[in-house]
């Protein structure tokens, strides 16, 4: 049917935009990407973007939320998989490790982004933080980890892991910060918590 | 694999689903105790309550950013909240 078809490709041109979307918000920025350059490395017209994003703001949020759709989809198939503490802290930085780009711009522009894009982050933490806590429960019933409040536990290694991200381009210039830092990082953070 | 219309937690295990049943729509996190599913006032205070224990965000905040996510989900869509 024409109709359907039509739709199929409307559905599959603001797919395009929207994964273009996320690569170059990922590579230069969420509050200083142009739609221009969105639609030119999505193939298709400047005014295309509008006829599937009325603004610019709706691409971003659209982007946001896309992208924290797929990301904690991914840390709750990680996180979920069981085990202690150090798995849990593992899995999350094979997660971010995987949308390191992406998630490096929404940590160092949240304060200038929109409160919708701020409440996807703390949805995302929430994902991470939820897998760690119970982790941190039983590890603390156990006595393997110190009887430390389970936020300090989860914002201290976010804390230790956003400063990475947030001086990327001083710690890791042109790489990835958590590929190279990631284990020093998880062996000394395991070293602060455990108990003595 | 479904997703908790609720909080939308992805369920893969039988413990993610309340009392083990994999009919339900909603996560073992968002029932009751009785297993049906909690309102959308008990499902906001146990989200916010979540939030702060386990990233220690002022309770305000918290409660807007659960509202945000909440108002995401298929469970709340014709909720009108404050």
């Amino acid at each position: 049917m024409p109709g359907t078809k039509r739709q199929e490709q409307k559905k599959q041109t603001r797919s395009r935009i929207l994964e273009a979307a996320i690569e170059q918000f990922a590579k230069q920025g969420l509050t200083t990407t142009s739609t221009v350059a969105i639609a030119e490395a999505a193939h298709v017209a400047h005014g295309t973007v509008f006829a599937h994003f009325s603004t610019q703001e709706e691409l971003l949020s659209a982007a946001i939320e896309e992208f924290g759709k797929r990301i904690n989809q991914r840390l709750h198939e990680l996180a979920g998989a069981g085990g202690g503490v150090r798995e849990v802290l593992a899995a999350h930085l094979k997660g971010l490790t995987e949308h390191e780009a992406f998630y490096t711009r929404m940590i160092t522009e949240a304060r200038l982004l929109p409160e919708e894009a701020r409440n996807t982050l703390i949805m995302i933490q929430s994902t991470a933080s939820f897998h760690l806590s119970e982790a941190v429960e039983k590890e603390i019933t156990a006595g393997s980890i110190q009887p430390l409040p389970v936020h300090l536990v989860f914002n201290g290694w976010v804390g230790l892991v956003h400063y990475y991200l947030a001086n990327s381009d001083l710690f890791a210039p042109g790489g990835s910060v958590l590929e190279r830092y990631g284990h020093e990082l998880l062996q000394y953070y395991m070293t602060l918590i455990k108990a003595r | 694999m479904k997703v908790c219309i609720a909080c939308g937690m992805p369920m893969q295990e039988k413990s993610d689903f309340p009392n083990g049943d994999t009919n339900k729509d909603y996560c073992a996190h968002c029932a009751r105790p009785d297993g049906s599913m909690q309102s959308y006032e008990e499902k906001l205070a146990s989200y916010t309550a979540f939030i702060v224990r386990a990233q220690g965000l002022d309770r305000q905040a918290a409660c807007a950013a659960a509202r945000s996510a909440m108002a995401k989900l298929p469970a709340w869509e014709n909720v009108h909240t404050r």
